[in-house]
């Protein structure tokens, strides 16, 4: 027999039984992969679509304009001007001064109404009664005067405007009228009532329960504002002073061993448990003020240390050691190797990591409770007061707002909530691209 | 054997990788204005060796090295040397060219700033110009000093190390494979310019190619599994080793 003849002839056009199982193996896992990021993309755009259909109205308030006269009688009974005198007149009887000169302009234009004069004044907010005595204290000379002012629309008639409510639900409501309704859509055919962008919702303090209409975010955003700054000067420079510690000084030992699988625990540590840990330290011991931004950007601040320290070491890891040697080599202490070639190496990934720990910093919610940072605050906190320190002002959070105003009865806050959530999204969306941004403009090929 | 001054003197040199043994007792006198080479086979210790003269192993949690080590009578291991200091005055070219991913001018300049060397950018210019010469790439380089350094071909990259290294005046030059990471060309240019170097510096080149030990070096050691089997003129390493194991080597039986 030849040996040559004994081997089966095999040709590369047809493909043998092993090779086609090997290449239905490979279909098929990329058809788990597939499925895999198709759910994840579905399920990101149900949750965007819904939290922008529900939160995009809260950009949008309904407003209507009144022309009334300031009686001099009710709102200034000594005709002195004097603020100390005229402050004893409360948003209540504005409410009612207001209303009649609601009343008074629907009677002038000819809207006939079957409603209560009660009934009528609630088609306004009850901030509308605050807008007026503010403008009114703020210009005591409008009283005697008559004045065109533009003023909230209560929640319902907003809602009514955003398609919320109808006539049938109004029918079962009974914090609204159909024939409020009506009146909404005779002043809005007059062009008097009308759907504008709400600075408001961005700018204004939270409002209380009954007047979901008038509650803004001003103070939650300054408050995380105020507590990134917090985290950012705080956990940025002692971050990154441990990670350069740890990574070039330290010697490696037990105790660096230690240290290093603690860091990593701490990483997974749930939030919340930050929150008692920050109770315990800041406000028992330190005796800082309860529902500051100080407070919590501490809190903050020991949640994401750890989430800055473990990529800011890997960042310093992957600096070449040949880099460390040339800078040895010429005879650089190993403080000037690090800051003079090391550092500004492991720069954009530091950078990376740090952004991203603000933005979970940004988004967290739990640790906030348990220091009172979900208190209802009017106030916009100040940075720095003699009396109570820097950042030591009462303030809200973001997220917190979200969680409070979620649970609130009034369905108006629904939306509020979502409109929140896009405003922290977009705070979040602008640090990610941050982060891209100064990884793309200062990575370095070596 | 030596009528050179002595530039370097190692006595009972011992150095451990933890519980590893790495170089057992080395003794050896390195002569100035000369290129000496360690030859050996991979993992024999002759970077390790290397190292120890301008102390980078201190840098090497793990590392001890025991014995003495003198360059110019003085124990560079003494307690009050500060090894920045030594290392201005015994610069290191590495395996790999490894510039720094700045600009060929601050390559160079970078060690003469740090040791405050020039008072003004005049003299540091004039310096960066004298050790791209030196390193015989100024002519290759002085259009494109403000280029980056890593943008250089891998033959360049060595020159400008070499050049960095010279910046800072040093008196001893060592390089660890220098040639180890170039084509031959490259490797051609760098020998010929250490043979240059050797008028003005004390040179120790490690190598694995016996050619380049022969065609560069004055003298020659030859390392095997941490000891120092044998040191001599290159000349009579490469046609009359007195050592057995020398001999396997070089005649490529060990390696
Ligand atoms: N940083 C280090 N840590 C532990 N062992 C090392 C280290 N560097 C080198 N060694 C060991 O020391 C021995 C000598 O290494 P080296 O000096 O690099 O050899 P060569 O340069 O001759 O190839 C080898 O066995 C190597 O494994
Ligand atoms: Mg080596």
């Amino acid at each position: 027999m030849n040996l040559y003849h004994s081997k089966i002839h095999r040709s590369l056009l047809v493909k043998d039984a092993r090779t086609q199982q090997r290449n239905n193996a490979e279909l098929r896992f990329r058809a788990y992969g597939l499925t895999a990021v198709s759910v994840g993309i579905v399920a990101l755009v149900i949750l965007l679509v819904s939290i922008f259909t529900s939160g995009m109205t809260a950009f949008q308030q309904t407003k209507l304009q009144v022309t009334l006269e300031l009686p001099e009688a009710k709102l200034d009974k000594k005709g002195q001007r004097d603020l100390v005198a005229m402050k004893k007149v409360t948003t209540i009887g504005y409410f009612k001064v207001l209303g009649d000169g609601l009343i008074a302009q629907l009677e002038r234009l000819g809207i006939e109404t079957g409603l209560k004069a009660k009934e009528v004044r609630e088609i306004l907010s009850k901030e509308s009664a605050a807008t007026l005595r503010n403008a009114v204290l703020a210009d005591p000379s409008l009283i005697g005067s008559t004045v065109t002012m533009e003023f909230l629309a209560n929640g319902r008639i907003d809602g009514y405007f955003k398609g919320r409510v109808d006539r049938a639900s109004a029918q079962l409501d009974k914090n609204v009228e159909p024939g409020q309704l009506d009146i909404a859509d005779a002043l809005a055919e007059r062009r008097l009532m009308y759907t504008r962008f709400n600075f408001n919702f961005i700018l204004a303090p939270d409002a209380s329960d009954q007047r979901p209409e008038a509650a803004g975010l001003g103070v939650a955003i300054l408050g995380s504002i105020y507590m990134m700054l917090v985290v950012l000067f705080v956990a940025l420079p002692v971050g990154v002073a441990a990670s350069i510690y740890l990574e070039e000084f330290a010697p490696k030992n037990r105790l660096t061993d230690v240290i290093e699988v603690n860091i990593s625990n701490l990483a997974a540590v749930p939030s919340i448990v930050y929150g008692i840990l920050g109770l315990a330290i800041f406000i028992n011991m330190a005796q800082f003020n309860q529902s500051s931004p100080l407070v919590g950007g501490l809190v903050l601040t020991l949640m994401t240390l750890p989430r800055i320290i473990i990529p800011a070491r890997a960042a310093l890891k992957s600096v070449p050691p040949s880099i460390r040697d040339a800078a040895l080599g010429v005879g650089a202490s190993r403080m000037q190797t690090v800051l003079h070639h090391v550092l500004p190496l492991a720069a954009p990934g530091i950078l990376t990591g740090v952004i991203i720990g603000l933005g979970q910093a940004l988004g967290e919610t739990a640790p906030l409770l348990l220091i009172g940072m979900v208190a209802f605050v009017r106030e916009y906190p100040a940075a720095f007061t003699s009396d109570s320190g820097l950042f030591g002002e009462a303030s809200t959070a973001l997220p917190v707002q979200v969680f409070n105003w979620t649970q609130r009865a009034d369905p108006s806050f629904v939306e509020r909530a979502s409109g929140a959530i896009i405003v922290l999204l977009v705070f979040l969306l602008i640090m990610n691209a941050l982060a891209i941004f100064l990884r793309r403009r200062y990575e370095r090929r070596w | 054997m030596t009528k050179l001054p002595i530039k370097i003197s190692a006595k009972n040199v011992d150095v451990f990788y933890g519980a590893a043994h790495a170089i057992k007792s080395v003794d050896v006198e390195i002569a100035d204005k000369m290129v000496t080479s360690f030859i050996g086979p991979s993992g024999c210790g002759k970077s390790t060796f290397l190292r120890c003269i301008n102390r980078m192993n201190d840098t090497i949690d793990v590392c001890r090295v025991t014995g003495d080590i003198m360059i110019d009578m003085e124990d560079i291991y003494d307690r009050r040397v500060d090894p920045v200091q030594l290392r201005a005055k015994v610069g290191m070219v590495f395996q790999k060219p490894n510039p720094f991913p700045k600009s060929i001018y601050d390559n160079v300049a970078y060690g003469p700033k740090i040791h405050g060397m020039a008072r003004n950018k005049l003299e540091l210019d004039e310096i960066v110009e004298k050790s791209l010469r030196r390193a015989a790439l100024w002519d290759e380089a002085k259009d494109r000093l403000q280029e980056p350094g890593t943008g250089l071909s891998g033959g360049q990259q060595q020159r400008l190390c070499i050049a960095r290294a010279v910046a800072t005046e040093p008196e001893v030059l060592l390089m660890d494979e220098p040639c180890s990471a170039l084509d031959p060309i490259a490797t051609a240019q760098i020998e010929q310019l250490i043979d240059e170097l050797r008028s003005s510096y004390c040179v120790v080149i490690v190598t694995h190619s016996m050619a380049q030990a022969s065609r560069v070096s004055d003298r020659t050691a030859f390392f095997h599994l941490g000891e120092l089997v044998e040191y001599g003129y290159t000349s009579h390493i490469f046609t009359n080793p007195s050592d057995k194991r020398t001999e396997s080597y070089i005649t490529g039986r060990i390696g």
